[in-house]
């Protein structure tokens, strides 16, 4: 019941998703119909059921849900080794985006069994019967697990996420000392995966205008660089009822961020900051 | 210069789908307080105009308080006001919470769960106390 870290799976499962109608604020195109089935391959003795989400923008049909038994002897133990195992094994058309496959490109992101994680550092034996695999939430798809990040990546360079100086430049690196380079920690090892912004109801509602924590963490990241030299200006662009204080604290991105970072943690300290300027 | 366009396509292309969001996504501790304390805050505001009424009929005049009291008293009565207790508590406890998260303390992932389930239990445990105490010295209503 008490999580410490965003890597604990909850055992405790007292609700699989809200009371809500599954149709309730889903427009005719993004309505899901029932899919097929994928048997298993004969001969296979230890099989779990994956029930994932598919979308084929060439067929003009509604997206799916298709229900793949995957023999659990002839696949790895991560998520993203099963959808693999599907790509090569069942159906080749399977689209999912990948590249490390150890959780340090941030690829993989996507809603397994109704929470945001990278789908190589999640164990298939964490996942439920069956387990579900959806694309990363509240995202325009391009296909199957494949969703569109332009959005979240033009919020990104909205907050011009690199060092901008005033001081003419040194002649070797811009130092710092190890107090100013520890104040960094904890947000610049964010991969960009957008697990947490792709969580946040907050950004599900107002994702147009809501920065959303993913881009706030860096937002964080680049006021409390020591070397960054445009505290003013970033805090005048963040300083605006949508952009920042759209976020209520929810604190579903710290929950989900799957590499343990505090995206919550990251905006209250820029509220904290505006507030401290002003006054 | 003049740019040639190019030809309109046959057919305006298809929206791309918007992935579940709310329709799937799991409730979690974190979640479910935070829409708890948005539900409760618009309780409270009707709530409100129920103590308003209240008041009002106590100003009207013995008769009409009688009337309201009844009202009050009687089985849906207790039951709205228990919910308006437990609502009022939930909220003030997550206000609190809000409160200290604003100077950025508490936001270690054990800490937000903690003060998070610190916060049910508390509001339910002041609610029942409020109600022990309210029975006891009114003269059980």
């Amino acid at each position: 019941m008490i999580i410490d870290s965003s890597n604990r799976v909850s055992r405790f499962n007292w609700l699989k998703r809200f009371p809500i109608p599954r149709t309730f604020n889903v427009t005719t195109e993004s309505l899901i119909q029932p899919g097929r089935t994928w048997p298993a391959p004969s001969g296979a003795t230890r099989t779990k059921a994956f029930d994932i989400y598919r979308y084929d923008p060439d067929s003009g049909d509604n997206p799916r849900l298709d229900r793949f038994h995957v023999d659990l002897d002839d696949c790895g133990p991560m998520v993203l080794d099963a959808l693999i195992w599907i790509k090569n094994k069942v159906d080749s058309t399977l689209a999912f985006r990948r590249s490390c496959r150890e959780g340090v490109c941030g690829s993989c992101s996507m809603t397994m069994d109704g929470t945001n994680w990278l789908a190589c550092t999640r164990f298939i034996s964490d996942m439920a019967t069956p387990a579900t695999i959806y694309p990363l939430a509240n995202m325009r798809i391009i296909k199957d697990l494949v969703p569109d990040q332009t959005h979240v990546f033009a919020q990104y360079a909205a907050i011009k996420p690199w060092l901008r100086s005033k001081t003419p430049e040194p002649e070797k690196e811009r130092l710092q000392s190890v107090a100013e380079r520890g104040r960094i920690d904890g947000y610049y090892e964010c991969i960009l995966c957008f697990c947490c912004t792709s969580g946040c109801p907050s950004h599900w509602w107002n994702g147009d205008r809501f920065l959303g924590p993913a881009v706030l963490l860096q937002a964080w990241r680049w006021l409390t660089d020591s070397r960054d030299e445009a505290k003013q200006e970033r805090l005048d662009d963040l300083e605006d009822p949508f952009r920042l204080y759209r976020c209520h604290t929810i604190l579903n991105c710290t929950r989900t961020c799957p590499k343990g970072l505090n995206p919550g943690k990251a905006i209250a300290e820029i509220k904290k900051m505006i507030v401290e300027r002003e006054s | 210069m003049h740019i040639k366009t190019i030809a309109p396509a046959t057919k305006a292309p298809r929206p791309r789908p918007l992935s579940p969001n709310i329709q799937i996504y799991r409730p979690q501790l974190t979640s479910v307080l935070s829409i708890a304390n948005r539900i409760t805050g618009v309780l409270l505001s009707v709530g409100a105009v129920g103590l308003v009424i209240w008041l009002s009929a106590a100003a009207a005049g013995p008769g009409s308080y009688a009337t309201v009291q009844q009202a009050i008293g009687s089985w849906i009565g207790r039951f709205l006001l228990f919910g308006c207790t437990f609502a009022f508590f939930l909220h003030l406890c997550g206000g609190i919470r809000h409160l200290v998260w604003d100077t950025v303390h508490g936001f270690e992932l054990r800490s937000i769960y903690i003060s998070g389930w610190s916060v049910v239990a508390t509001s339910l445990a002041l609610t029942v106390a409020a109600w022990v105490v309210g029975l006891c010295t009114g003269g059980w209503l």
